[in-house]
């Protein structure tokens, strides 16, 4: 038999970073990410779709009550009804409460918790391929809509970019929360794809409307609170929500968005770490 | 013969007709479902809003006061309108694995080397899905009439507004059909129940969000048909002689509900079958 | 030394109990747990490889506790029953990225890993995808994993499991050259013959209880209550079995053809007695004498009963 030569134990990090490694390639390939490539083209075909109508229709087209609308308004409704509203939150559910079931599911985890990682780092650097996949292309794909919309209607890309760069920043802040908290349910959670819908397009979307702290226990409230673009009255009660929703400061919007990434993350690693996965026969 | 033959015999009883394997399916699928106690919570809960407008009606039939509350045609549009949050999770919960958990299983095969036709396949999953989906739509809209014949003491309403039958019939048929077979096109494209329900998801309040933002850019209703509830939406306003919510004829949206109900039958008919061909 | 102790270990799902209130000891060398389906063999290894925690008593793995205790799998290499993969990977890819999770620096993978896929024989294919590999292929580039980073302890779940002849004949060699390098390889089988072709050492496992331990016919000297059949293909049968109609320790004789079947409650003194009869030739040549039962089989089926 020959001497076994011990490594030293893999710290936390380390471990995270191997994990990262397989993972990254993992979900960037998989038939799963046509999901994603589909969330990343269909808003800028649509961005495209929008220019193309704008320069070839006549600019009546695109008027709200007599006034024409600009580029960055065009941009903004696509920030607010496609990327905060529907991108993020469903990506977040997505590969946030996959991180550990799909392993399960596919019966692939035992051979991540039978190395000599810390379980808690199988979730953790899952989470961060997750999270570089999804910046690195939902990004770009929000660059691209921008570059196609803010000229129109004599918009001005100059004038609109800091609005850009803060709407990345908000993009990336709402990718990561919400892939913490749906990697928590995925972690806790038998059904967790129901439980992460119900989240997103139940509970959130209602309790925004009522006064009063339930709005605290969102996402969606201290996320929005951070776009710099007008809120969509796209229904009554959207307008409603417009006329009567408080906005919390951006610091602490911020300060609040890293506390559920760090609290959600440490719940689901401390999880993950307890919990028997018994693999169905 | 005095000593029996231990050995294995044929089955010599009764078989029922062919073409009835799909209601062994659908209650099988049927009762799995109901035996999940989380969802059983579900689907009280869907029956909550019911409840409400049970109270609604009580008082406008027994309540000078409340006479604003009185029924209509709308109280039973809204009702519809109010269950579709129910209608999704339900769709979500029980149909996203009906296929894609089989495919998953490689059972296919299992199911089809039996004397089942694809098509009592799919129509057995889809019973599944559509039973369910009518309890939560169709029985208690249904429901609601009854009890408002019950508490109002007489048949006036129901005299009045008898095309009320039929509206919350079809539109509930509507409904129920193009979610179920939108479903299950979706549930034959993976073997991952997690990922068809996302997809389903994403067909439903993408298009929605585009709508959304058409609406928005243009302030024109007329492309609302690029979002699937909102077809579902206007097809029910025009079932229940109500004014539309765009500025559409009704056959844009049916035309549309159509098309979707076609191209998931294509994608069954490709999906579903005996074999797998791998290149 | 001991490498699995586990003393008053139990492990049940809500309900169902998974393994019952075992105490066993488990020594160096190659074991064979056997048990049929449902018996409690990967409940024990799962609890072995801490991938569960028992419900009641413990278990210790190389002198230390195994649950949520990483830094113990450098020096265990589990090969689960389950047929999974990233398939998209190659054999290679996959078992090196493993082994780097172990803390193995990239080089050093390389080198483990082209190391366990030459020990499995699947060099020549370790760049191809597992998504392509045959049933065989997948059950040893599952082997490599858990050797690659040269563990002491191997814990193997059904590795023969839908392998060919052939390979299983490979693989069955390869398992008792690890037990003759001195590794330690826990392996287990519900079939009988494969663990027998193993290994001599067995633990007999049968609905979450062990039933008995140590060496196969050693456990079959000690069911008592069972008689040993003896088979004896002799020129004159009927003789033999005059001879023998009037030991007291014979309980039952049977003529098959040309041989006698006796099933005695007193095996020493039966084949004390037919050695002397062979010698003398009184009744005739006896050309083969052999024991059916003195096998796993028959010793599985008694206790199993």
């Amino acid at each position: 038999m020959a001497t076994a030569v011990r490594p030293r134990p893999t710290s936390m990090m380390a471990a995270t970073a191997r994990i990262f490694d397989l993972s990254f390639s993992q979900m960037l390939w998989s038939r799963r990410s046509i999901l994603l490539a589909l969330l990343v083209a269909a808003p800028v075909a649509l961005a495209l779709g929008i220019r193309v109508v704008s320069l070839v229709a006549p600019p009546s087209v695109f008027r709200v009550n007599g006034g024409v609308i600009g580029g960055d308004t065009v941009f903004g409704l696509m920030v607010w009804l496609l990327y905060i509203r529907f991108v993020v939150p469903v990506l977040g559910v997505f590969y946030g409460t996959s991180l550990v079931a799909d392993e399960v599911e596919d019966k692939t985890i035992t051979y991540l918790f039978t190395r000599a990682i810390p379980r808690g780092a199988v979730l953790l650097g899952k989470y961060l391929a997750y999270l570089a996949c999804t910046v690195l292309l939902i990004l770009p794909s929000l660059v691209v809509v921008f570059f196609l919309l803010a000229p129109i209607g004599q918009g001005s890309i100059g004038g609109s970019f800091p609005q850009l760069l803060a709407d990345l920043g908000i993009l990336a802040a709402g990718l990561a929360a919400y892939g913490a908290v749906f990697a928590l349910v995925g972690a806790r959670f038998k059904r967790p794809l129901v439980a992460g819908l119900v989240f997103v397009f139940g509970w959130e979307p209602w309790v925004l409307f009522f006064p009063g702290y339930l709005k605290q226990l969102t996402v969606a409230h201290y996320l929005q609170a951070l776009v710099p673009h007008a809120m969509p009255a796209d229904s009554g009660l959207a307008g409603l929500l417009r006329a009567f929703r408080t906005v919390p400061p951006a610091s602490w919007s911020l300060l609040a968005l890293g506390l559920i990434v760090v609290g959600a993350l440490w719940l689901a690693v401390r999880t993950v770490e307890r919990r028997e996965y018994v693999l169905e026969q | 013969m005095p000593i029996h033959d231990q050995g294995y015999r044929r089955y010599a009883g009764l078989r029922k007709a062919p073409g009835r394997a799909w209601s062994v399916i659908a209650r099988t699928g049927i009762r799995t479902m109901v035996a999940r106690k989380p969802f059983i919570a579900l689907l009280l809960l869907a029956w909550l809003p019911f409840l409400v407008r049970s109270v609604q009606i009580y008082a406008a039939a027994n309540l000078p006061q409340a006479d604003f509350l009185a029924p209509d045609a709308r109280l039973f549009r809204q009702f519809l309108d109010q269950q579709a949050p129910f209608l999704f999770f339900v769709t979500v919960y029980a149909g996203s694995g009906l296929i894609a958990n089989d495919r998953r299983a490689n059972a296919l095969p299992l199911y089809l080397a039996r004397p089942l036709t694809r098509l009592e396949y799919v129509f057995g999953k889809g019973a599944v899905l559509a039973a369910l989906l009518l309890f939560v739509t169709w029985v208690p809209a249904m429901l609601l009439l009854v009890v408002q014949v019950a508490f109002a003491g007489s048949l006036a309403f129901l005299r009045s507004h008898l095309f009320l039958f039929p509206a919350i019939t079809l539109f509930s048929l509507v409904q129920v059909t193009v979610v179920t077979l939108l479903m299950l096109a979706l549930s034959s494209l993976s073997r991952s129940s997690r990922y068809v329900g996302i997809l389903y998801a994403a067909v439903l309040f993408f298009t929605r969000a585009v709508s959304g933002i058409v609406y928005g850019v243009t302030r024109d209703s007329r492309l609302s048909w690029i979002s699937v509830s909102s077809n579902i939406e206007q097809v029910g306003d025009a079932l229940f002689r109500l004014p539309s919510r765009a500025e559409l004829p009704v056959a844009v949206p049916a035309l549309v509900l159509a098309l979707l109900v076609t191209v998931s039958i294509l994608v069954l008919q490709r999906r579903i079958q005996g074999v797998e061909v791998v290149s | 030394m001991s490498l699995v102790v586990a003393r008053g270990l139990s492990k049940w799902y809500g309900q169902v109990i998974g393994l019952n209130d075992v105490s066993v000891s488990l020594g160096p060398g190659v074991t064979g747990l056997l048990g049929p389906n449902g018996a409690g063999k990967s409940t024990f290894m799962k609890l072995m490889t801490g991938q569960l925690a028992p419900s009641k008593g413990d278990i210790r793995v190389l002198g230390e506790p195994v649950w949520r205790n990483p830094s113990l799998y450098h020096r265990i290499g589990f090969c689960p029953e389950q047929d999974s993969f990233y398939e998209r990977m190659t054999g290679a890819e996959w078992v090196e990225a493993l082994v780097r999770l172990n803390g193995h620096s990239d080089d050093d993978a390389r080198a483990r890993t082209r190391r366990a896929l030459a020990m499995v024989d699947l060099e020549s294919v370790a760049d191809r995808r597992i998504g392509g590999y045959s049933k065989g292929m997948r059950q040893r580039v599952k082997m490599a994993q858990a050797l690659a980073h040269d563990p002491e302890l191997i814990i193997l779940d059904e590795p023969l499991s839908g392998m060919d002849p052939l390979v299983r004949r490979k693989t069955i060699r390869m398992v008792r050259e690890w037990g003759r390098e001195g590794r330690s390889v826990i392996v287990s089988s519900h079939v009988l013959h494969e663990i027998e072709a193993m290994t001599t050492n067995i633990l007999l496992i049968n609905q979450g209880r062990i039933l008995a331990e140590g060496d196969v016919h050693h456990i079959r000297e000690l069911i008592d209550d069972h008689p040993h059949k003896v088979h004896i293909r002799a020129e004159q049968p009927r003789a033999l079995a005059r001879e023998f109609l009037a030991d007291d320790g014979v309980l039952s004789l049977a003529l098959q053809d040309d041989a006698l079947v006796v099933e005695t409650a007193k095996p020493d003194a039966f084949y004390l007695r037919l050695t002397a009869l062979a010698a003398s030739g009184a009744c005739g040549a006896v050309r083969e004498v052999s024991s059916p039962d003195d096998n796993l089989q028959a010793v599985f089926r008694y206790l199993v009963k």
